[in-house]
């Protein structure tokens, strides 16, 4: 019996629960350890003027003070080489690491802090998309794609919107905080336990600004206690300053951030400002669309390169866009640098154009649920593909929307809503499905490949090691599970190791929902070499060879049967190897940004969710009563692993798009760098009705029938957005006007909206949401302003018509939304 | 006087001394005790990581009752005189327990890292549950697990393991470490006054309120740690440690409510979790304000007197007692005197409280029976955040008129205010929309909030007039506390 699909407990669920699991910082000190502490810059924007160490060298305990001088490079990114680890002159971000010290007490590494002379002169910081845009701080190029004749179809429109998107970033809060420890050993060997998503990433990157070979570094990775991206390259950062320390001091050193300094200091998810023109018909199929997408990178590229082209690549999410202008810009500011966030600027692209047809509902008056189906991809010949030219095969998105909508009664549901809005004098519902489409595959095409090696030991016990990372996403026991299968040997005869690169070597992050495709696929290469050992020592056909049940037979004569022990017994005796490494790269796939043209991914994962929202009309507080969601992941390999990720993704979805808000001063520092004021979602905040279910198409490419599951529910979050901006357009007081809504849709910014939508019923003044209506490109951001905060700006949008283009409709928008 | 804490960690006696003693209790567990086991996420109380059994006698002195709380914002010396059960304190039956097999079964923990603090959070609710009979659902397993954030698994699967725990197999912490062990030991403890003194730190234990007084009164700037709930958290974030403190834990008879002429005296280590289990019947809408008031973990290590005498504007039982014209009862080391909680605050954190003086308990009538009391917080996040804004209303309605109206509100100054120009309007006053639509509009003009990262001035005020409208709505309903 095959152990796919079964829902075996996670490797290490034993251990989580009684509290014997070990992360980086639950590892025993090393006689001598050194604590490493940081000093950062106070300013996010400032000069070094004077650097004075000298008095804070002779503080007791203080064991070493280093600086960008003690480093053999300063420069380096994983995608472009921008970025410094330690200040030389002028920081970029508030809390920029300037000197490392090395400590053996925590307060040692305070009063050392205290006792450094930094004299820094402040300089004018660029602290939000705005400013970037007006002066023109980029990072690399502008990215696009583009399809069709946009112009001339927005000449022939019917309808044309335009309008802004304003999407907050957000914390990755993994629960462990960046952790690392470093322990030198002969001849200037490393090693180096960190938690990362990442660790050739770790030991490229020590290597390189410490003028090391790779080969003189062992990064390893247990487990990571939460990662959703940001330790994909930012676990890189306190492992070279722990392998500083212990380089120059031959004794092992230790850096934990704690949680506030981690919020502090580290890239989130990339806030962007998207602005869209759209064209589309009467029936509200999209004709034309120009989206012009700008995420904020923070200070460095990092990995906003590639976060901005999955956004691009994913503005078009379920929907045919016959002609389209998309374009990508990274604007520079002084915060830290961004970072990959599960879906990877994907949500950031695929909320544009959700937000769009929300908005082409409201204005021509039909459901949304109508115009999103209207425009979904095509399952024929037609309307299939996307506009970088890639043909979705295997389109399960109509079949999706039409089982969803009828499993969760949406009509029904849509009319009941109505009559409680008529009604109800104190709250007000919404209702939105919304959908996902997202492509697996690294965009950077190079990553799409994977190492593994199997060694069968001769008790007949198996330890499997690759370059995937456990962070809790349940990688291991696919792994486990997968090498389970291949040997017909039980579950608890296979062990997933620890991360590293003494084993596996110039290996991909355990990211963009593809390491079980990836490392699985290597795992079951490397195993079937090794059943090739095997059946050739047994003296068994590869074609006729079975393993199942702990033996290994012929199939063509049963009788030919012997334990798996024996089989490996035999195969030792015989002289033949019993480990191998296996390899596996993604074929067929290929992009090329010059022409904004390929096929980069080897197939989608897609979904679609219902959410359901009342909304208290006094205080803008928002309550989820009821979520369904429907995701084609093709077959599981584990069903329990898989709803954890569609729950949890979910989960992380709703926090991002309604309380998870960032806020900074107006020197750029966070001020909500902890739970108390920074919001991720509670168990209270689960839909009261929350139903999880998967389709039964199975029609991927990929390992065993399985689809890649790890970010893409977590863009079904969305839906929750969608459906406060359903509820607020029962609020707008007249027809054809549509409910902006900034992401994330806090209480606040719901309540002020409605606010907002009765003043215009009483002919007032609009504060929020104000739009000028000017031709696209002159929009000017409206930007709420409070004393000592930085400036946010908030969403706008307006259409209007063609039979009324200077006309009435015009007009009345003007007045509308005129400040 | 003994120079030392003693306490109890996983049923053995430890004698703490010297620096140590002035440590948070996760960073004894962790790096003492090598128990690591309990993690430190926020450092703050607000995720729940850190969850352990405080255990502590009860009101009879012969049995020792285990809550959950968070060991990150204790502090060693407030563990005098308890019995602190971690997670390898309750992992000892190989290879689960009934609370852990759940887990694992129903694939509830993710990356592990919160799952430690889930564990014994779970444990309390089991706990309870078989101390009062009740069954667990997914309603009471949300409201123990409040305190507990998991990032990974969006708490479904969570939800569903603790549903599914056998309780009938889960083994009280009570028969794993059995009380006639520990109780002797505990009672010895707690009855002895402490003082420990470093070459930077000075604690005190005293064991009566006058002690507590004059110690107060003898050492300037000293800090009474009650719950340490918001002490405890400063403490961590500031990396700071008030030279000279004074702990509550073994003040006699300081655990007990007393009911009189419709009137509650509240001792001043009553728990947040105390008071709202007494009130569940006398005043519902006040015990399910605790619902929204941080998390179990908090209530039941938090104080109502530490929560008044912290004083913060956006504090949650204030308004309330503002409404209800609570007194404080203040203490010195010989005499006695009652202060109106209304005028208990003269500024930003400015007390009426002198030098010499501790407050030694809380006088709260209660409504009376043609009173509706409505409470209201907003915040953020609905559960476990702090506010923005709070509203506390008492009301005599009679035939369609407003006779009497008491309102507070918090969040929009510096101190919790009674909003006189309010309740003047609203005395005498039809019961009307328009009447509570205007009496919003009088309350927002008076009053002159601040912007911060909880909420905008603009917001804050938006709140203080829609808060009335919401209130005349409510009032038909049994109770909303929202």
């Amino acid at each position: 019996m095959s152990i796919i699909g079964k829902n075996i407990p996670h490797d290490a669920a034993h251990t989580h629960v009684r509290g014997e699991s070990v992360y980086i910082d639950d590892m025993p000190h090393a006689q001598g350890e050194l604590l490493v502490g940081i000093l950062g810059s106070p300013y996010a924007h400032g000069r070094i003027k004077k650097l004075d160490l000298s008095k804070a060298q002779n503080i007791p305990g203080v064991v070493c003070l280093l600086t960008c001088k003690d480093l053999h490079h300063n420069v380096f990114g994983p995608i472009t080489q921008d970025e410094i680890l330690l200040v030389e002159e002028v920081s970029q971000f508030l809390g920029e690491p300037i000197v490392v010290i090395g400590a053996e007490t925590r307060e040692a590494i305070k009063q050392a802090k205290e006792a450094i002379v930094l004299d820094m002169e402040e300089l004018e910081p660029i602290l939000t998309i705005n400013q970037a845009i007006a002066k023109k701080s980029f990072i690399d190029k502008v990215y696009k794609i583009n399809r069709g004749d946009v112009d001339a179809a927005f000449k022939t429109a019917d309808h044309t919107l335009d309008g802004v998107l304003v999407i907050g970033g957000a914390e990755h809060f993994y629960f462990e905080s960046q952790a690392c420890i470093a322990y030198p050993g002969e001849n200037n060997e490393l090693v180096v336990h960190s938690s990362t998503q990442n660790p050739s990433e770790v030991q490229h990157t020590i290597a390189h600004l410490l003028g090391l070979k790779q080969s003189e570094v062992v990064v390893i990775t247990k487990r990571m206690g939460g990662g959703f991206g940001g330790k994909e390259c930012q676990a890189t950062h306190p492992a070279v300053m722990a392998c500083m320390v212990a380089l120059k001091t031959k004794r092992a050193a230790r850096l934990i951030f704690n949680k506030d300094d981690d919020m502090k200091h580290t890239g989130k998810r990339h806030p962007f400002q998207n602005r869209y023109k759209v064209a589309f018909d009467n029936n509200g199929v999209i004709t034309a669309v120009k989206f012009d997408l700008y995420a904020d990178g923070g200070a460095y590229n990092d990995l906003s390169t590639a976060v901005i082209g999955r956004a691009i690549t994913h503005s078009d999410n379920a929907y045919f866009l016959e002609n389209a202008q998309l374009t990508g810009t990274i604007c520079r500011t002084n915060l830290p640098p961004n970072t990959a966030f599960r879906g990877f600027g994907g949500p950031q692209g695929i909320i544009t154009i959700e937000n769009v047809m929300e908005e082409i509902a409201q204005y021509l008056g039909l459901d949304a649920l109508l115009v999103r189906q209207r425009n979904l991809y095509g399952t024929g010949d037609t309307r299939n593909t996307t506009p970088y030219g890639q043909v979705i095969s295997n389109n399960n998105l109509p079949a999706i929307f039409e089982q969803l909508s009828a499993s969760c009664d949406y009509q029904n549901r849509k009319k009941a809503i109505d009559k409680f809005n008529a009604e109800s004098e104190t709250h007000v519902k919404g209702l939105a499905l919304t959908g996902v489409k997202f492509g697996i595959s690294f965009t950077n095409t190079m990553l799409n490949q994977a190492n593994a090696l199997v060694n069968v030991y001769l008790d007949g016990s198996v330890q499997v090691s690759t370059g995937a990372t456990e962070m809790g996403q349940g990688v291991n026991t696919n792994m486990r599970m997968l090498a389970c299968d291949e040997f017909g040997i039980p579950v608890e005869h296979v062990r997933v190791m620890a991360t590293s690169t003494e084993k596996n070597n110039n290996t991909s992050a355990t990211a963009a929902s593809s390491a079980t495709d990836l490392n699985g696929a290597a795992t079951v290469d490397a195993c079937r070499k090794i059943k090739e050992n095997i059946a050739k020592a047994v003296q068994i056909s590869m074609e006729n060879i079975s393993f199942e049940d702990s033996k290994v037979y012929d199939k063509q004569n049963p009788s030919n049967s012997r334990s798996f022990i024996e089989a490996v017994a035999a195969t030792y005796r015989s002289r033949t190897s019993l480990g191998e490494r296996g390899f596996y790269a993604t074929k067929g796939i290929h992009f090329d940004w010059s022409k904004g043209h390929g096929e980069p991914f080897l197939y989608f994962t897609m979904g679609a969710a219902v959410s359901e929202v009342l909304i208290d009309r006094f205080t803008g507080t928002m309550t989820v009563e009821r979520f369904d969601m429907l995701m084609d992941i093709g077959k599981s390999i584990n069903p329990g692993i898989n709803k954890g990720q569609m729950a949890g993704a979910f989960m992380q979805g709703i926090g991002w798009m309604t309380n998870e808000e960032l806020r900074y001063s107006d020197k750029g520092a966070l001020l909500n760098h902890s739970p108390t004021t920074y919001k991720i979602p509670n168990i209270n905040d689960i839909p009261a009705i929350f139903n999880i279910n998967t389709t039964d198409f199975y029609n991927t490419p990929n390992i065993r029938g399985t689809k890649a599951v790890g970010e893409p529910p977590l863009v079904l979050g969305i839906s929750v957005y969608a459906a406060i901006k359903n509820a607020l357009s029962y609020l707008t007081g007249s027809e054809n006007v549509i409910a902006p809504l900034s992401i994330p849709a806090t209480p606040e910014e719901i309540l002020m909206r409605m606010e907002c939508h009765y003043e215009k019923a009483n002919n007032g003044k609009c504060t929020a949401g104000a739009l000028r209506f000017n031709e696209f490109h002159d929009i000017q951001l409206p930007e709420i302003i409070y004393k000592n905060l930085r400036p946010v700006s908030s969403s706008v949008a307006a259409a209007r018509s063609k039979n009324d283009l200077s006309g009435k409709t015009r007009e009345k928008a003007k007045a509308i939304l005129d400040v | 006087m003994r120079d030392f804490v003693s306490f109890f960690v996983n049923g053995k006696q430890v004698n703490v001394s010297g620096a140590a003693v002035f440590k948070p209790l996760t960073e004894y567990l962790r790096e003492d005790m090598r128990l690591v086991g309990t993690k430190v996420v926020c450092a703050e109380g607000d995720c729940g990581a850190c969850t352990i059994f405080e255990g502590r006698l009860d009101s009879s002195q012969n049995k020792i009752d285990y809550k959950p709380i968070n060991a990150c914002i204790k502090y060693v010396m407030q563990m005098d005189g308890c019995h602190v059960v971690t997670v390898e304190g309750v992992s000892f039956e190989e290879p689960l327990n009934a609370v852990q097999k759940a887990m694992v079964d129903g694939h509830g923990a993710q990356c592990g890292f919160c799952t430690p603090g889930f564990i014994m959070a779970m444990s309390g609710l089991c706990e309870k549950a078989l101390s009062c009979k009740t069954k667990i659902d997914s309603q009471s397993s949300k409201e123990a697990l409040t305190g507990n954030l998991c990032r990974c698994t969006g708490y479904e699967s969570i939800i569903s393991s603790t549903c599914a725990i056998n309780t009938a197999e889960y083994k009280p912490v009570a028969t794993l470490y059995p009380d006639k062990n520990i109780v002797p030991e505990l009672k010895k403890i707690s009855g002895q006054q402490v003082e420990i003194k470093t070459n930077k730190y000075h604690t005190f234990l005293p064991t009566t309120v006058e002690e507590l007084a004059s110690v107060k009164e003898q050492n300037k700037g000293l800090r009474i740690i009650s719950g340490g709930t918001d002490l405890g958290v400063v403490m961590n974030k500031m990396e700071w440690v008030p030279e000279i403190t004074a702990c509550t834990a073994n003040l006699s008879d300081a655990r007990s409510i007393i009911e009189k002429d419709n009137k509650l005296i509240i001792g001043p280590n009553v728990t947040l979790a105390q008071v709202e289990d007494y009130l569940k019947d006398k005043c519902p809408e006040f015990s399910k304000l605790f619902e929204l008031f941080g998390s179990p973990q908090i209530r039941y290590a938090g104080t109502l007197v530490g929560n008044i005498a912290n004083a913060s504007p956006i504090a949650d039982t204030p308004p309330f007692l503002f409404v209800m014209d609570a007194e404080l009862e203040l203490a010195n080391k010989s005499k006695r005197r009652m202060v109106p909680i209304t005028k208990f605050y003269k500024g930003y954190k400015d007390l009426d409280l002198n030098q010499d003086e501790v407050i030694a308990a809380v006088h709260l009538p209660l409504p009376a029976k043609d009173e509706t009391v409505r409470l209201y917080k907003v915040s953020r996040r609905i559960h476990l955040d702090i506010s923005s804004f709070t509203a506390a209303f008492r009301l005599k309605i009679n035939q369609g008129k407003i006779e009497q109206a008491a309102v507070a509100l918090g969040g929009v100054g510096p101190v919790v205010i009674r909003a006189t120009e309010v309740e003047k309007f609203l005395t005498g006053a039809p019961l009307t929309r328009d009447t509570f639509k205007k009496a919003g509009e009088i309350a927002a003009a008076n009053i002159k909030p601040i912007s911060d990262v909880r909420g905008s001035l603009d917001f804050r005020l938006r709140l203080s007039e829609n808060i009335f409208q919401k209130l005349f709505f409510d009032l038909g309903k049994k109770e909303v506390c929202r």
